[in-house]
């Protein structure tokens, strides 16, 4: 991942808080964090209770860490900007509470909360409204910028090699051990979502997710004989302007499309979600009708696959 | 020697658990009953539960570990009224639950709300601004107004209080999540050898557990070679070394110093297993002081803990045993409890403060994973974890103690 990356979703974020006019967005999801900072931390599965772990400054374009170490942090963020990890709620507070900007501005940005977030901000920013603001890093991010798209593709070649892993040793006892080894030795040894392998007749099920320099990539799909059956029209359908009913006229199985990025993002469409959604150009898409699974990016016209097989292409 | 050592045999580590296997649903009526213990005591009307471990803890129903993005947008949910049984919101739920389920919600999307909404009526009552617990509030909750007429508090005052008290169903889980987590790292222990990469050892260990019957890993495992200087990179707020920075996928190379730490799950339940491993060679002489210093931390710690003890004693007792240094990270904790997730209270050593540990009180049923770091300028650092529950005459082990090769014990 490169600094002019970093940089430039940073600045898609200020503008963003900008034209809603808010002072400080104050971020706890993770890979929100990662997102407007580039930021890596110590991954652990599921939910995070919501805390502080970025704090973004509108007027001095200053990004505010929660880190006991520099390990992690880019270098656009500086040494004097980290505010260490505490226990104590009195400590955060007064970090909160030194930070430029913060404990003067009118309305401060969330992308989540909790009720005792909204008391303690009531001591450390007295004058300011809590303004939701997953919609506004949902927006930013649903747009991806080229090396983004590098970036995802990369991370579905991974998934890929635990496909393929799978593929090669059909009769293997540990098949979903032979995907975790292959994806692990690629270093990503973190799965993103449940990692699938199972039998149905001659048919091999194989479906992996993996984090990737903090992309997400992932395939999914029914082989036999090594060969991915099927083409389901439901990725081809995701282009600019597609709304949930020419997605539900598309599927043919259980389908789920939903943002992909920096791991699971909006817009989340499936047979009761999204109704009201409309595809645009830009979104990556994780696409799933029964089986079957690829991540696509929105174009005018037909999608282009970024969860291609090279193996594939390679032998074709 | 303490009675823990005397008990370390690595040839003895074994799955067969000397604890009962956990009654599954005697743990769920058990610790929805102590939930709301917790609720009546703080007139609590109900809860509203998002985080996992809280769903976990309240209805039975453990997520898979995925990716906290996933976790998000999958998320089960748990409304617990004052009385009757947990309404759980979650996809394919098993049915052994004792829960009532229903439908996913989907906290995230705004359009979700309404049916959030119909959820909240079904088991309290609105009226006159009734206290809830809630854990977290989402951008849609919060734009929908929806908890405006509510007085709410952190979900945290009702659920540390009854997760502090381990029924015996949830010290077997921990147990058999401990051993089995004991058994994969002391295979991958082997592996750890020069030349080879963190995320090999990874793949060992990811892979044993899953053979072993576990497929949730809750932490990226850790294999951190450290530093031989507190001045040394990374730069910390502390002046202590950073850890653990999971960043990166180091190759290992002879001689190094390799802090560990691993976790997975049974449950709903976390293992906590940390040790110091050094790579292709033999602990030298400095480095055999430092785990001697670490083995008299851990005992002066354990011979501290009973039921009506402070926070405080063990802390000082364990910081006599090193000397009047604090032997632990400054950035984090001498020991703190585990359950449904990994790190909880009881905390030993934090920057809560002193008072705080002074008017903290052991008790039966508390579970402490006590971590010391003995540490040299020059030589670097021994930190190992241990899993104790309180007893009514003291403490027991948890998990199988497999020893802490290639320190000798």
């Amino acid at each position: 991942m490169t600094d002019q990356l970093m940089a430039a979703r940073r600045q898609r974020v200020q503008t963003a808080m900008a034209e809603r006019e808010i002072q400080a967005l104050v971020l706890g999801r993770q890979d929100n964090v990662g997102y407007a900072t580039g930021m890596r931390r110590l991954w652990t599965s599921g939910t995070r209770p919501f805390g502080a772990g970025c704090v973004l400054i509108g007027a001095t374009g200053r990004a505010h860490l929660l880190s006991s170490w520099d390990s992690g942090v880019p270098e656009s963020v500086p040494f004097d900007d980290l505010y260490p990890l505490t226990w104590n709620p009195e400590i955060m507070g007064g970090a909160m509470k030194a930070i430029e900007g913060l404990p003067t501005a009118h309305r401060i940005g969330v992308d989540a909360c909790s009720p005792g977030f909204i008391r303690a901000a009531s001591r450390f920013a007295p004058k300011a409204e809590i303004v939701p603001c997953d919609d506004l890093m949902a927006d930013v991010r649903s747009i991806k910028l080229d090396e983004e798209l590098d970036l995802i593709r990369r991370a579905c070649q991974v998934a890929w090699a635990g496909v393929n892993a799978v593929l090669d040793q059909p009769k293997h006892e540990l098949p979903l051990s032979l995907a975790l080894t292959a994806t692990t030795n690629q270093g990503a040894t973190i799965p993103s979502s449940k990692p699938i392998v199972r039998f149905d007749g001659n048919a091999t099920i194989v479906d992996i997710g993996v984090i990737v320099d903090l992309y997400e990539g992932g395939v999914g799909g029914r082989f036999v004989d090594g060969h991915r059956e099927g083409n389901p029209h439901l990725a081809g359908a995701c282009r600019d302007g597609a709304t949930h009913d020419d997605l539900a006229a598309s599927a043919t199985g259980r389908w789920l499309v939903r943002g992909l990025g920096m791991g699971y993002e909006t817009p989340v469409l499936d047979p009761t979600r999204g109704r009201d959604c409309t595809l645009r150009t830009g979104m990556v898409l994780s696409v799933t009708d029964g089986d079957h699974r690829d991540v696509v990016a929105v174009r005018e016209g037909p999608p282009d696959v970024l969860s291609v097989n090279s193996r594939t292409v390679a032998g074709s | 020697m303490s009675p823990f050592f005397g008990m370390g045999h690595p040839e003895a580590v074994t799955l067969l658990s000397s604890e009962p296997l956990p009654d599954l649903g005697r743990m769920q009526s058990e610790r929805l009953m102590l939930l709301q213990q917790r609720m009546a005591d703080q007139a609590v009307a109900g809860a509203v539960l998002l985080h996992g471990p809280h769903v976990a803890y309240a209805t039975g129903y453990v997520t898979s570990a995925v990716d906290s993005t996933h976790a998000v947008h999958d998320r089960a949910v748990a409304i617990i009224g004052a009385q009757g049984p947990a309404h759980l919101f979650a996809n394919d739920p098993p049915p052994a639950l004792i829960a009532e389920t229903h439908l996913p919600l989907s906290p995230e999307l705004d359009e979700s709300i309404p049916e959030l909404a119909d959820a909240l009526r079904m088991v309290i009552d609105g009226r006159d601004r009734p206290r809830i617990a809630i854990d977290e509030l989402t951008g849609a909750m919060l734009r929908s107004g929806l908890f405006d007429d509510f007085d709410t508090v952190d979900a945290s005052r009702v659920l540390g209080p009854a997760r502090l008290l381990k029924t015996e169903d949830e010290l077997a889980c921990i147990d058999r999540a401990q051993r089995i987590n004991e058994v994969a790292m002391e295979e991958v222990r082997g592996f750890c050898v020069p030349g080879t990469r963190r995320s090999q050892l990874a793949a060992v260990f990811v892979n044993r557990v899953r053979e072993l019957g576990v497929e949730d890993i809750l932490i990226d495992p850790i294999f951190q070679p450290m530093p031989k200087n507190r001045s040394d990179p990374p730069r910390t707020s502390t002046g202590h070394v950073a850890f653990p920075t999971g960043v990166g996928d180091p190759t290992f190379a002879e001689g190094d110093v390799v802090w560990v730490d691993t976790g997975i799950d049974v449950e709903g339940y976390a293992s906590d297993y940390g040790r110091t491993w050094i790579v292709g060679r033999e602990p030298n002489q400095a480095e055999r002081t430092l785990f001697a210093r670490w083995a008299a931390v851990m005992d002066a710690s354990l011979r501290a803990i009973r039921p009506g003890a402070t926070l405080a004693e063990v802390a000082r007792a364990a910081t006599k045993a090193d000397g009047g240094l604090r032997p632990w990270l400054p950035h984090f904790y001498l020991s703190h409890g585990v359950g449904v997730e990994s790190a909880e209270m009881p905390m030993i050593g934090t920057d809560l403060g002193y008072s705080f540990d002074e008017n903290f009180t052991l008790k039966t049923g508390m579970v402490l994973v006590l971590e010391p770091v003995t540490w040299e300028d020059g030589v670097g650092g021994y930190r190992a974890e241990e899993i104790v529950a309180v007893t009514e005459d003291g403490w027991r082990p948890l998990g199988g103690q497999p020893g802490y090769s290639p320190f000798d014990t």
